[in-house]
């Protein structure tokens, strides 16, 4: 039945995690930042699937779903929130909220 | 076999999309490229047998998620805004090492916990009643509390975004005077 | 155990006034601890025949366990405590009642107050004199400090009585914390603090050791008896109402620290140098005070620096190893003192608590017939003249003196000449003579009201009869019997009269004119009046010196070091601080970058424990 290995799917997953967090260091726009965000959040159900059909449970599967509905709250209010940034400051771009700097 | 083409198909789609969403600096192109990483993504759920999570990724994710960010940039008059480059290239320059580094480091930790990682009970299960319906029994039973907080998360999460994100009235000082 | 009403009613009277003060009213308050009073006497009497046949003890509960030794409250009657328990609760009975007409024209001001503090006196004296340890009469100890600083400074609106609460108590913490390293050695030594314990245990000890531990609560004593040096709070002290003064001075607190010494006599007998030290200290003051009562003019001061002469008598007698007379001369002391403080008391009362000083009384025998008989009465016995009670127990002390030495019995009839010089020029000039108050006050001089008077007559009465008592009193706490020195008692009659009669030509005959006389011998005067510029040296010297002190440290050591490192503090993690600034830039990026770095690390320290197990 498992035709697949496993470490597979966790090279996969790991590679997307990565590649989500570069994006997140990179990227300048905000939104971009947050669709990164995005790609890193799915990389992590990769990996719980993943470990979920090389061990045979579900609860990697349930978690996945957990992910999947968090992550459409992040996306609500962080799209929100980046909104109410661009509407007050009209910028969009990480390095100019910098307010909290030391 | 065919599984394993197939997943790595869907492998190499979802890592080239990735690097899309990366490299790419229109945001439309952006959010195009996610999109067809969470269809990939979606792809590899199936190879894995779970397809009620990979349905679900479809329909949330690459329907609700990602038109919901198409709106927002749509929307959103972003042209108003400062225009710069997209990306940080020092940054990306500095920490490409690191992240090499990582993706190490998080593959021996895998490889460790694959080693080290039990035979569930549930396989038996799964075959005889198929992989949607054990999920179902299970979330709606062991994980019911904490489905049902995800659910106000959602709603919290909504509430929450719909107070960020609507317009303020420019009134604000003559009410409060 | 009907003797813990003793102490019980004085401390119900006490915990009733302060709750229950402001709706009975003041007058009922005065009325309640009188009564008090009365009970505890009432009961102490009982004691004091049951006690005669068998000491006994009552054993209340024990409230903190030790190792080896368990702290309790508990009460012990023998001859000398429940006879000095009769003589307080005696003494203080009639200073309330007196009190309730002294106090009559603040009534409606809060007075009750007065009377609660007075009635937690009374408790606190009874716990010193009661109690079968040392830690019982340490609380007793600290509650008559306490009362005696809320009564002192009782007219607190005048600057003079709360500095004069003030400086008691502060004098009395000097002693008190003496006295608690004094306990704190007793139970170091006997690895006990009940008394009878420890008298068992005297021989055994090391005598070095109780020699120190002896002065340490000799210290206590100091304190708490005005002796030399600290002696400065009790003619302060004289800013309290009259009552207070006599009460202070008569039979309670000052009272406690001669009667300490007695109790534990046992354990000062093992201490011999430490007796001596004693009558040092007790004869100095003696004859300290008194110098320092002939040249002052204040009505109470006198009576007061008579109190400190007095208990210097005392302690001469416990230091040449006549306890028991000592002991007897405190309670003839009790009821002459207390009678001059209430005649005393009376005077200020006739003039609407106006005037303090003798100068301006003068002629009064004619307008307070009572108070006139009951202050000679008491300035007889206080100058010791047959047969008054102070003329037995103070001939019995100097007796003791000259048995021991001639040095301390010279000075204690030389301080007997003395005695009876200031009281009776005290005397004089307040009740003979010209009538100086005339152009000073508008109103006639009245004798005082009867709940005054009544108090004063039998004060008067118990200061004739008390000295014939002796016999018995030796008898029941033990004391040797002493057939009275034909000498001696002759040659202090002759002293006595003589301070009399110099007083007498000089306030009445006036040869030499006083006035005269003390500008003549200005330099001395001065001297005796500021007590040999004891009180200026604490003042002016030691208490600004204490705080000139504490302002150069504070500039130098609060300002500098203490202020200096805690602002080196602050700028070394500012400092830190500035130079850190570039981790904390504000971008999200480089907080996602510092994040992928720190996990990075984190994992590779993880695989370096991992595997170099």
């Amino acid at each position: 039945m498992k035709t697949i290995p496993v470490e597979a799917y966790f090279a996969v997953s790991t590679a997307l995690f990565v590649l989500g967090l570069l994006g997140m260091i990179v990227r300048r726009n905000l939104v971009t930042v947050l669709m990164s965000l995005e790609l890193a959040l799915n990389a992590v159900n990769v990996a719980f699937v993943g470990a979920d059909y090389h061990m045979g449970l579900v609860e990697g599967q349930i978690f996945a779903l957990f992910i999947i509905a968090l992550a459409a709250a992040e996306a609500a209010v962080g799209l929100g929130i980046i909104i109410a940034i661009f509407r007050y400051r009209l910028v969009d771009s990480t390095d100019e909220i910098t307010d909290m700097r030391g | 076999m065919v599984r394993l083409l197939i997943f790595t198909f869907f492998s190499l789609w979802a890592i080239v999309s990735a690097i899309g969403v990366i490299t790419f600096t229109n945001p439309i192109y952006v959010i195009l490229w996610l999109l067809s990483a969470l269809i990939a993504i979606a792809g590899i759920f199936f190879t894995a047998g779970a397809e009620l999570v990979g349905a679900l990724q479809l329909l949330i994710y690459a329907v609700a998620i990602a038109v919901f960010y198409v709106f927002v940039l749509t929307a959103v008059p972003w042209e108003k805004a400062v225009k710069k480059s997209s990306h940080y290239r020092t940054e990306g320059v500095l920490s490409f090492p690191l992240i090499l580094l990582l993706y190490l480091e998080i593959a021996v930790v895998f490889l460790l916990g694959v080693t080290a990682s039990p035979e569930g009970q549930l396989r038996g299960l799964i075959e005889k009643f198929g992989n949607t319906e054990v999920v179902g029994s299970i979330l709606f039973s062991k994980y019911f509390f904490a489905f049902e907080v995800v659910s106000l998360v959602l709603l919290i999460g909504m509430i929450g975004a719909v107070l960020i994100g609507r317009k303020e009235n420019q009134t604000y000082e003559d009410d409060t005077r | 155990m009907e003797s813990l009403i003793i102490l019980l009613s004085p401390l119900i009277s006490f915990i009733l006034i302060s709750f229950f003060g402001k709706s009975i009213g003041d007058k009922i308050s005065g009325i309640i601890t009188s009564l008090a009073g009365a009970v505890s006497f009432v009961f102490s009497l009982g004691a004091v025949f049951r006690s005669l046949e068998e000491p006994y003890h009552i054993k209340l509960y024990k409230f903190l366990p030790l190792e080896g030794y368990d702290l309790s409250v508990g009460f012990y009657f023998d001859p000398l405590s429940s006879i000095t328990s009769a003589v307080v609760t005696f003494v203080a009975t009639l200073i309330f009642v007196y009190s309730i007409g002294y106090m009559h024209h603040e009534f409606g001001n809060w007075t009750f107050k007065f009377y609660a503090y007075l009635s937690l006196f009374l408790f606190a004296m009874l716990l010193i004199v009661l109690s079968d340890n040392l830690l019982g009469i340490f609380f007793g100890w600290e509650g008559v400090g306490l009362a005696s600083y809320l009564l002192i400074g009782y007219y607190h609106q005048q600057l003079k009585a709360s500095n004069a609460s003030l400086e008691a108590f502060i004098m009395n913490r000097i002693g008190d914390w003496l006295f608690i390293f004094g306990i704190i050695s007793c139970f170091l030594i006997f690895n006990s603090l009940d008394i009878l314990t420890i008298f068992n245990k005297i021989p055994s000890a090391d005598p070095y050791f109780l020699g120190l531990a002896t002065l340490l609560l000799f210290g206590g004593a100091v304190g708490k008896s005005g002796q030399l040096p600290l002696h400065t709070w009790l003619p302060n002290a004289m800013a309290g109402p009259t009552p207070v003064s006599a009460l202070l001075h008569a039979a309670t607190m000052v009272a406690a620290g001669v009667y300490m010494i007695a109790r534990l006599y046992p354990l000062f007998d093992a201490a011999p140098q430490t007796l001596k030290f004693v009558a040092l200290i007790g004869g100095l003051t003696a004859l300290f005070a008194a110098l320092a009562a002939t040249s002052h003019t204040d009505i109470k001061k006198i009576i007061a620096f008579s109190t400190m002469s007095q208990l210097g008598y005392m302690f001469l007698g416990l230091g040449v190893g006549d306890p028991e007379g000592a002991m007897y001369h405190l309670t003839t002391h009790a009821f002459f003192k207390a009678l001059l403080f209430l005649a005393a008391g009376s005077v200020i009362t006739a003039f609407h608590h106006k005037l303090y000083d003798i100068y301006s009384f003068g002629g009064l025998k004619r307008y307070m017939p009572v108070t006139y008989a009951g202050f000679t009465v008491g300035a007889l016995s206080l100058a010791g003249v047959f047969p008054l009670s102070g003329f037995w127990s103070k001939d019995r002390l100097i007796g003791s003196y000259y048995e021991v030495s001639l040095v301390w019995g010279l000075l204690g009839s030389v301080v007997a000449f003395i005695t009876a010089y200031y009281i009776f020029r005290e005397g004089f000039v307040v009740f003979h003579g010209e009538e100086r108050f005339r152009n000073r006050v508008g109103y006639e001089i009245r004798e005082v009201g009867s709940e005054m008077k009544i108090p004063v007559l039998v004060l008067l009465v118990m200061s004739v009869i008390a000295g014939l008592a002796e016999g018995w009193y030796m008898k029941a706490v033990g004391g040797m019997e002493k057939s009275i020195h034909l000498d001696v008692a002759l040659s202090s009659f002759i002293l006595a009269s003589l301070g009399i009669a110099s007083a007498y030509v000089i306030f009445v005959k006036r040869i030499p004119n006083p006035e005269k006389a003390y500008s003549a011998l200005k330099i001395l005067h001065t001297t005796l009046k500021e007590q040999f510029f004891t009180e200026k040296l604490y003042h002016r010297v030691l208490a600004v010196g204490y705080l000139k002190g504490s302002k150069i440290v504070h500039t130098v050591g609060e300002k500098h070091i203490v202020d200096g490192f805690v602002n080196l503090l602050a700028t070394a993690v500012q400092n830190v601080g500035k130079n850190l600034r570039f981790a904390q830039p504000g971008k999200l990026n480089w907080y996602a970058f510092g994040m992928v770095g720190g996990l990075s690390f984190l994992v590779v320290l993880l695989f370096v424990l991992l595997f170099t197990e």
